[in-house]
């Protein structure tokens, strides 16, 4: 019996010897863990944003797609061209697309799909057509969108965002939600869809942009992380969209034929204030908050170095639109200044300093549970902030307790009762073109995640002015003065944005293509981008 | 005899009843909305209008009363109904994870009680001895043990180093397999959870069987029965096991009950696909229909499981026969 064991050992580590010859840029069968059900991959069932979005395109396509660099290319679309100021938008398909099943792809399917998204609400598609006035198919290549309002970055959302759903299919379906059918047009077909186990996908040879690098993807479920991990780690799976924590980074990148890519993540954690504390209002106090906030080594300390720096203006410094002129140092010795300068002062030698009218600086701080870098995130800005007079006490609860708090039935409209609290927005919003305006116009039909209540008349006035801008250098020069404004007047602070740290056997496939902030798991990873 | 059976399902009506409430009630007191969920982040992009057409479309926007009769309703016809997050019905969720969360449990409640009471009988046995001592103090450990810790031991050893076992999953996911090969697989997907399983439970019945022993051995029936000659062997096994097994039954009843809810923690740790993690995923999600169904299956099992009890009860005791006679 020992001798078969040490016969099969021997066996195994031959045939991993062997596989271990070379970078694969082509694969028979992959296997790529994510972390949760996606519903039955269609438009309607799938759950996250991330990896779900991308998983549900690798099915069904968008007219654009964003590239490398998250700018977007065409995709089914041939062009999509702009008149009257960006009122109308003209989208020519490309020729002899087609449905999994065969039928031809058509503008009819184009109108289809966005009128559909209109009537049948989802959280995502329905507020992207929001400004659609009407659509006219012109021939059965060309659709004509009339837009209620200039709309600039129309390629981009809905174009580049809203996969297309087969007319014949969809058009008797009145509850999306329950309708599980899955006919695309993208480079995989579902073929097995066994939540809460896996997923089989299997190439479309016929797909119009060339045969995928890769036969068949199947998508176990892991439900946990770390074992999700162990199982890269044993090559039970081949990749794993989760991002790997920081403190294993060492240690994968010892094993031979597992590679470790690094980029820049563009999600973010932040130290959110309510705007509308008495406090909290005066910018000279979240800026002296700010301040105390060493940054640099809380990226250290927390993320053993794998992330980047907040910038003061939101933005990712690899996202196209920041503005480098604007930059944050932390000083504690500037923020003891700012808040003698403001009059906040030990008036009973308490340790914590009171302003004017004799009111404590003295806030509490919320984390999510389940979440240990968040929590030490805010124990150490408790930590920091004492030093200079504040005191924080930092309440740690459940995700939806703190929606509860911070944002209450998700709209903005109704109010906050919070002082402050670590928050984040995922990588999607980063590449918005409109995440400043969304995040801070005033307006809350507006700023939908205006959660702190922000307002300056002057930054809306920018906004607006964005919106209505087709010209991309002109846009550009408005979104550099909005973050000079988020910059000077804080509404929040940006601590930092995780990298991303992906793992993958290079061994099983190599063909992997890294999108900024997002990762490796995206169509370009599978085909090439249709000339 | 009758009378006897009506005050019982009398009483299982009212239980029934008080659970389904519970069932009912327990997820809308909790914080959050299953709004989040259902539209992600997302959610913050809809307009108030569309907001309320998600809400209406769950029949959340009904008054409270109006749902709770209607749900009572759909539960007296059998009717599950739908989840919110999955837009499946919950009948069919149900069916697809009952029995690979059956075969963990099973597995496992056999495996830890056969377990407990060989290892609880020889410990009696060997009372104060260095086999007792040392039993009693790895069930000890064992027993203090967070599953999912010890779970994650289990993978990183035999799993991610030594790769004897997988590491997730009930069989190896998009391998279409067949007869004896799936059988091979899926007993290898099954080992570790299962012994995660073993490890952390046996130890209860463990401790209730060797102290059963012990009382047993100190009867003076024992002590008759080595005066007479009895072998040592047949005193344990024929003379005492079988009285001290009454408290094990009672302890295996309870568990038997509890089959059908699957353990939340270790189905988790391995990905294993059953109605544990499908309930604690329904909780997290706010997804009030699946915890109100698989709660009230849970409810209907454990209490099936307590009939049983009653009406095996004077089988194996004839103490409870003599008693109601």
């Amino acid at each position: 019996m020992k001798r078969v064991i040490l016969t099969t050992l021997i066996a195994l580590a031959l045939a991993k010897g062997w596989a271990g010859a070379g970078p694969s840029p082509t694969a028979g069968f992959l296997r790529i863990a994510i972390p949760r059900e996606e519903g039955s991959l269609n438009p309607y069932t799938y759950q996250s944003g991330y990896p779900g979005w991308l998983l549900m395109t690798l099915v069904y396509d968008t007219l654009y797609y964003p590239d490398l660099d998250n700018v977007p290319q065409p995709w089914l679309a041939r062009d999509a061209r702009p008149s009257q100021g960006g009122r109308v938008w003209t989208v020519t398909l490309r020729p002899g697309l087609r449905w999994h099943d065969g039928r031809p792809l058509t503008a009819e399917d184009v109108k289809f799909t966005f009128e559909y998204v209109k009537k049948f609400t989802h959280a995502r598609w329905t507020p992207q057509a929001a400004d659609i006035e009407r659509i006219e198919v012109q021939d059965s290549l060309t659709v004509v969108f009339r837009l209620t309002k200039p709309v600039a970055w129309f390629r981009q959302l809905p174009l580049a965002d809203l996969p297309l759903l087969p007319k014949h299919i969809w058009e008797g379906v009145t509850e999306p939600g329950r309708f599980h059918n899955t006919v695309g047009s993208g480079p995989y077909r579902l073929v097995e869809a066994q939540p809460p186990q896996f997923y089989r996908l299997v190439a479309n040879d016929a797909y119009f942009a060339g045969r995928p690098r890769v036969r068949e993807l199947v998508l176990p479920i892991v439900a946990d992380a770390s074992v999700s991990f162990n199982a890269m780690q044993a090559g039970e799976v081949d990749a794993n969209t989760r991002y790997l924590l920081p403190e294993l980074m060492a240690q994968f990148q010892r094993i031979p034929g597992l590679r470790v890519v690094r980029g820049p993540g563009f999600a973010s954690t932040i130290l959110q204030f309510n705007l509308e504390h008495p406090l909290l209002r005066d910018v000279r106090l979240r800026r002296a908050i700010a301040h105390a906030i060493n940054t640099q080594l809380m990226v250290r300390l927390l993320m053993l170095g794998f992330a980047e720096v907040g910038a003061p203006g939101y933005l990712h410094p690899a996202s196209p639109l920041y503005n480098p002129a604007v930059r944050f140092v932390p000083s504690k010795a500037r923020a003891v200044a700012l808040l003698n300068e403001a009059g906040y002062e030990d008036r009973n030698r308490d340790g914590i300093r009171e302003a004017s009218d004799g009111s404590p600086l003295r806030f509490s701080l919320l984390a999510r549970s389940g979440d240990p870098i968040r929590i030490r995130t805010a124990d150490l800005i408790r930590t920091w902030l004492k030093d200079i007079g504040i005191e924080v006490q930092v309440r740690v609860m459940d995700d939806p307790s703190i929606i509860s708090l911070v944002w209450p039935d998700f709209d903005v409209c109704k109010g906050r009762r919070f002082d402050m609290v670590i928050f984040g927005w995922s990588a999607p919003v980063m590449t918005r073109p409109n995440a400043l305006t969304q995040m801070f116009h005033s307006d809350c039909r507006i700023g939908t995640i205006n959660i702190g209540g922000y307002r300056n008349p002057e930054f809306d006035r920018l906004a607006e002015l964005h919106a209505a801008t087709t010209d991309a250098r002109r846009q550009r020069e408005l979104v550099f003065r909005m973050q000079e404004i988020v910059a000077r007047d804080m509404p929040i602070h940006t601590l930092f944005y995780p990298d991303v740290l992906l793992a993958y056997w290079q061994t099983k496939y190599d063909g992997w293509a890294f999108q900024k902030g997002q990762g490796i798991l995206n169509k370009l990873s599978f085909v090439s981008a249709p000339r | 005899m009758w009378r006897f059976f009506v005050a019982r399902g009398g009483q299982y009506v009212l239980v029934l009843l008080a659970s389904a409430t519970l069932n009912f009630a327990l997820p809308r007191m909790m914080p959050g909305s299953p709004l989040l969920f259902l539209a992600g982040e997302e959610v913050g992009r809809l307009d108030e209008g569309h907001r309320r057409e998600l809400v209406r479309r769950l029949g959340l926007d009904r008054p409270l009363w109006e749902q709770y009769v209607r749900y009572l309703i759909d539960l007296a016809r059998g009717e599950l109904g739908t989840s919110f997050q999955r837009g499946r019905p919950i009948a069919d969720l149900l069916r697809e994870r009952i029995s690979w969360t059956l075969l963990l449990m099973g597995t496992g409640l056999l495996g830890a009680t056969a377990a407990g009471v060989v290892g609880g009988t020889w410990a009696a046995w060997r009372r104060g001895g260095s086999t007792d001592v040392g039993l009693l103090f790895t069930a000890m450990a064992l027993e203090s043990m967070p599953s999912f810790w010890l779970g994650m031991i289990l993978i990183a050893v035999f799993g991610a180093h030594l790769r004897w076992f997988p590491i997730f999953g009930a069989r190896t996911p998009g391998v279409p397999l067949e007869g004896t090969a799936l059988l091979v697989d899926v007993a290898r997907h099954l080992a570790l959870p299962l012994v995660t399983l073993i490890l952390v439970t046996a130890p209860g019945t463990f401790l209730v069987m060797r102290y059963a022993m012990l009382q047993v051995l100190g009867e003076p029936y024992i002590a008759t029965a080595r005066a007479k000659g009895v072998g040592e062997r047949s005193v344990l096994f024929r003379h005492a096991m079988r009285n001290a097994l009454l408290p094990v039954c009672t302890v295996f009843m309870l568990n038997l009950g509890f089959v059908a809810s699957g353990a939340t923690v270790i189905e988790t740790v391995f990905s294993y696909p059953g109605v544990g993690r499908l309930m604690y995923e329904a909780v997290l999600n706010r997804d009030y229909p699946v915890i109100q169904a698989a709660f009230f299956v849970v409810t209907l099992s454990v209490m099936a499981a307590n009939a049983l009890a009653d009406l095996l009860y004077p089988l194996i005791d004839p103490r409870v026969r003599d008693g109601r006679r």
